[in-house]
């Protein structure tokens, strides 16, 4: 593992070029993104932020932290898991628009696909060091990792050393103590005047939203975080519309299989599941859906699918998709169970929904991988399971994540909610928010007129009549859309 | 003997209303309105008569006024003992160039009564819908078969009847199979029947179909239609089969397609529509959960074997909502029987919608003028197989079962489009030559 510091560390700066080609046809899919960028041309009101970003490293994310510096930030950036990073974008944002592979004048990017769990945290720990400045002031999380390097730091620091690990921990955590044993050995106190020095995180998934709050519960949460997730335009585009374009596009590409005539088994009913159930079914397939809470299972029938247990359905589904946000949703013993090739994939956030170190301790368990983030598991009877993306996010991993209009709505939320941190922050206190609806419904507004839709007016009297502004917001807090 | 029977519709008075829904039907039927208007110039069926066996309904009166602007003296009977609306057939009978033998609820005799009534004037051309209108020509009215020129059958039911005869070699007169065209598979049995079968299960039941499982039994151009919309609604929908294509059809459309006896535990509503008998049986009924709503599509009243179910039961409970009828078993359990096991789209509902039913009548009528205008009579000489040759441009039609002219779908295709104001393309000539042509390659 790289120790000396480095300006920015990607696969290949000479990938710049077509990242930077792919930046341009992208910025152009992201009109939320643009249209920012030119509102807060002038006052730019990111001018002093310094921005750690944790979020997959992808061509529209390139577009993201474009826009952020375009609003006076300074940024640095890692990607939040080890294969979604595409090392066109990093090589591009390092490179940046005015330089080149031999002169790279970008921002300060830690980030390729295929990365180790070591180099992955490495690489997290790169993005919150700002060398001769007093580390970040701000974070942009996916997935908390982050706010957890900086929290468990300070955790640490406060005790005096860094917990051993017991023997069930996962392998993960092994590597973060291993990592922040090393920086507390470096630098003691560094993770405290860091969170000291934060006014706040922006948090863009579901998975991270849930640490935030679980802190926040605990009282340990050390800054203010604004929940991106659940702004409307964020978790319905991202989760629903997103992952009904992603997920097919990630089976196809890793398997190529017809979806058609096949029985997909979707775990978990929420904004990701609904959207991964329509686009199985728009293919053809049959789904069954597997569920906990009875309000979306309930939804899942009403829709028309099947909900079962998966133990009941596990040994006669050909595709098998979680996204559920919880943890050991599909056990070794479950894919035992399964069909011959059967396809197994996770499109939730973490890798932990289906155990994939309980499937390689099986005995006699074969890996044999047939081409990047496809690999077939044969059990010792001689059949064999396809997992796709080593059970972690397929769509980021197999495919190329959701697409840039659908991001174009979750960032212009992250931009926004991080210029209400930076800006306002005396008005979000310590805990986890969410954006104002007004806010919510100027990122969608932002995207209309791509789409060529003609906005309706309310007028004064008709405005009156159900008691709210002609300019909105138009709908009470707990509305649902 | 034409006279004395000639209004059995049950209550005159009913005829304003009828007037009034055919006058609503005929609005939502441009296409052959637009046909009329050639009719009533043309005059194709001048001294011609026609029997015409159809479900009575407000659409089929706009079919049975059409053919007598076209010149056509008309006898109409039902092709159905329960699916006649009686303000339709009261409607139907105040004019005089129709003659109407028809009632709903009648008794089977009746109903083969109605029908002979109907032939008792010896038609040049025939309308039928089931075949029983055929079927009771050559088995008990063989006088008449010589004067008749030829006819059109409306549905599968009845034209896999109608080709079974003509393999026999009985058919002794040509049958368009009104059933096969384009226009009426796709936009009657798919889109039409695959609504109104629906609707009367909605309307006979009143039941929530999301997040229930309907069993679909069939997935032909009617049952692919039928669980098509019961998915749209939310159910979940079961398909079975017995034709490998279809059953593949339906798999990849995502549908679970299980043998019956497998479904039969899972599902809430069964809907049959096979064209085949005893689909669900006995056994079946044995193994249903309570509550089974029982509802067939297909045209007879055999594809649910109602008399094992009436077998199976210790109590009948009729009515319990029109059109729906609780068999109580001994062990507690409750099924519901729609329309005694009948069509159910027609008995519990109104049949196909309008707009659908023009295009369907529009083959009837075009198809019966394409029938009338061939002067020579199919005589015996002409029992030619099934689908033998075209006779001649203008030449008389050897018995057997005619496909609709390709030329005819596509009129009529054009004149549903011209009565939608949509306008197409047409190939260029270049075009035209290319498809024409064979030479040119990559």
């Amino acid at each position: 593992m790289p120790t000396e510091a480095v300006p920015f560390k990607v696969k290949d700066l000479s990938l710049a070029e077509f990242g930077r080609k792919e930046i341009r046809l992208a910025e152009h899919e992201m009109p939320g993104l643009m249209a920012v960028r030119e509102e807060f041309a002038r006052s730019q009101p990111l001018r002093g932020a310094r921005i750690t970003g944790s979020l997959h490293m992808t061509i529209q994310t390139a577009v993201l932290i474009e826009t952020l510096a375009a609003l006076g930030a300074q940024v640095r950036w890692a990607s939040c898991n080890i294969f979604s990073t595409q090392d066109h974008a990093a090589a591009a944002v390092a490179v940046g628009p005015d330089g080149t592979p031999e002169d790279p004048k970008g921002i300060p990017v830690f980030a390729w696909k295929g990365e180790t769990l070591e180099e992955y945290w490495w690489c997290t720990e790169q993005a919150l060091t700002w060398p001769g400045q007093p580390g970040p002031n701000m974070l942009l999380d996916d997935g908390g990792d982050a706010t957890l390097l900086v929290h468990k730091g300070a955790e640490f620091e406060a005790t005096g050393a860094v917990p051993e690990p017991a023997d069930d921990d996962p392998e993960e955590w092994l590597v973060i103590l291993a990592a922040l044993r090393a920086s507390l050995a470096a630098s003691p106190g560094r993770w405290t005047a860091t969170a000291a020095e934060i006014k706040g995180v922006t948090e863009e998934t579901t998975t991270g939203v849930h640490r935030l709050y679980e802190m926040a519960k605990a009282g340990t949460l050390k800054f203010p975080a604004i929940n991106v997730n659940d702004s409307v335009t964020k978790s319905k585009f991202d989760n629903k519309y997103g992952c009904r374009h992603s997920l097919v596009d990630g089976i196809n590409r890793a398997t190529d299989v017809l979806i058609g005539g096949k029985v997909a088994v979707v775990c978990g009913y929420g904004d990701v599941g609904k959207g991964c159930t329509e686009s199985l079914r728009g293919q053809g397939a049959r789904v069954i859906v597997t569920e906990v809470d009875p309000i979306c299972a309930l939804q899942a029938a009403m829709d028309g699918f099947q909900v079962a247990r998966l133990e009941d359905v596990v040994d006669s589904a050909d595709i098998f998709v979680t996204a559920t946000g919880n943890y050991n949703i599909i056990t070794a013993e479950h894919m035992s169970k399964m069909k011959h090739q059967a396809i197994v994939g996770n499109i939730g956030h973490f890798d932990n929904e289906i155990d994939m170190a309980g499937l390689a301790r099986l005995p006699g368990v074969r890996r044999t991988n047939i081409k990047p983030q496809v690999d077939e598991w044969t059990f010792a009877d001689g059949h064999a399971v396809i997992v796709l993306s080593e059970g972690r996010l397929l769509n980021l991993g197999n495919a190329t994540g959701h697409p840039s209009f659908v991001m174009s709505n979750s960032f212009t939320n992250q931009v926004i909610a991080q210029i209400e941190l930076f800006t306002r922050g005396e008005e979000y206190p310590l805990g986890v928010h969410v954006l104002p609806k007004h806010l919510d419904e100027k990122v969608a507004r932002l995207h209309l007129d791509a789409l060529g839709v003609r906005l309706s007016t309310l007028t004064k009297e008709q405005a009156n009549y159900i008691g709210v502004p002609v300019e909105g917001p138009y709908k009470p807090d707990l509305y649902r859309y | 003997m034409t006279g004395s029977n000639r209004v059995e519709a049950s209550d005159p008075g009913q005829v304003a209303v009828g007037q009034a829904r055919i006058g609503w039907a005929e609005r939502t039927m441009p296409v052959l309105g637009l046909i009329r208007d050639v009719f009533e110039r043309e005059q194709p069926f001048a001294g011609l008569t026609v029997a015409a066996c159809l479900h009575v309904t407000p659409e089929t009166a706009v079919l049975v006024n059409l053919l007598t602007a076209g010149g056509a003296e008309l006898h109409l009977a039902a092709s159905n003992p329960l699916s006649t609306q009686d303000d339709i057939a009261a409607a139907l009978a105040a004019s005089p160039a129709v003659k109407v033998h028809a009632r709903s609820g009648v008794d089977r005799r009746t109903y083969y009564e109605h029908i002979h009534r109907a032939l008792d004037a010896g038609p040049a051309l025939v309308i039928d819908d089931g075949c029983d209108l055929v079927n009771t020509l050559h088995t008990e009215r063989q006088e008449l078969l010589a004067g008749v020129r030829g006819g059109c059958e409306s549905t599968t039911t009845g034209v896999a009847r109608l080709r079974r005869m003509a393999a026999e070699g009985t058919l002794a007169f040509p049958m368009v199979a009104a059933d096969d065209s384009r226009t009426r598979r796709r936009f009657d049995n798919f889109l039409g029947t695959g609504q109104s079968v629906i609707d009367g299960i909605l309307r006979a039941t009143n039941a929530l179909l999301a997040g229930q499982v309907v069993i679909v039994a069939g997935y032909g151009s009617c049952g692919s239609g039928i669980a098509a919309r019961a998915r749209g609604l939310g159910a979940q929908v079961i398909v079975t089969e017995v034709d490998p294509d279809r059953a593949l059809e339906a798999l990849m459309e995502g549908f679970r397609v299980l043998p019956m006896a497998e479904a039969v535990p899972l599902g809430q509503v069964f809907i049959t529509a096979t064209g085949s008998r005893d689909v669900i049986g006995r056994e079946h009924m044995a193994a249903m959960r309570d509550g089974a709503i029982l509802a067939n599509a297909g045209h007879f009243d055999v594809e649910v074997d109602v008399r094992a179910l009436a077998e199976l039961a210790v109590a009948v409970h009729p009515s319990v909502r029109p059109h729906a009828d609780e068999y109580l078993l001994d062990d507690g359990r409750r099924l519901i029987l729609l329309a005694e096991g009948r069509v159910v789209n027609l008995v519990a509902a109104e049949g196909n919608p309008a707009a659908v039913m023009d295009l369907s009548f529009a083959v009837q009528a075009l198809a019966l003028a394409w029938l009338g205008s061939r002067e020579g009579l199919a005589g015996s000489e002409g029992r030619a197989g099934e689908d033998e040759g075209g006779g001649g441009e203008e030449g008389p039609l050897p018995a057997g079962v005619h496909d609709v002219p390709s030329e005819i779908d596509a009129q009529i295709a054009a004149l549903a489009l011209a009565s939608l104001g949509t306008e197409i393309d047409a190939l260029t000539p270049a075009q035209q030559e290319y498809l024409d042509s064979w030479r040119q390659g990559s």
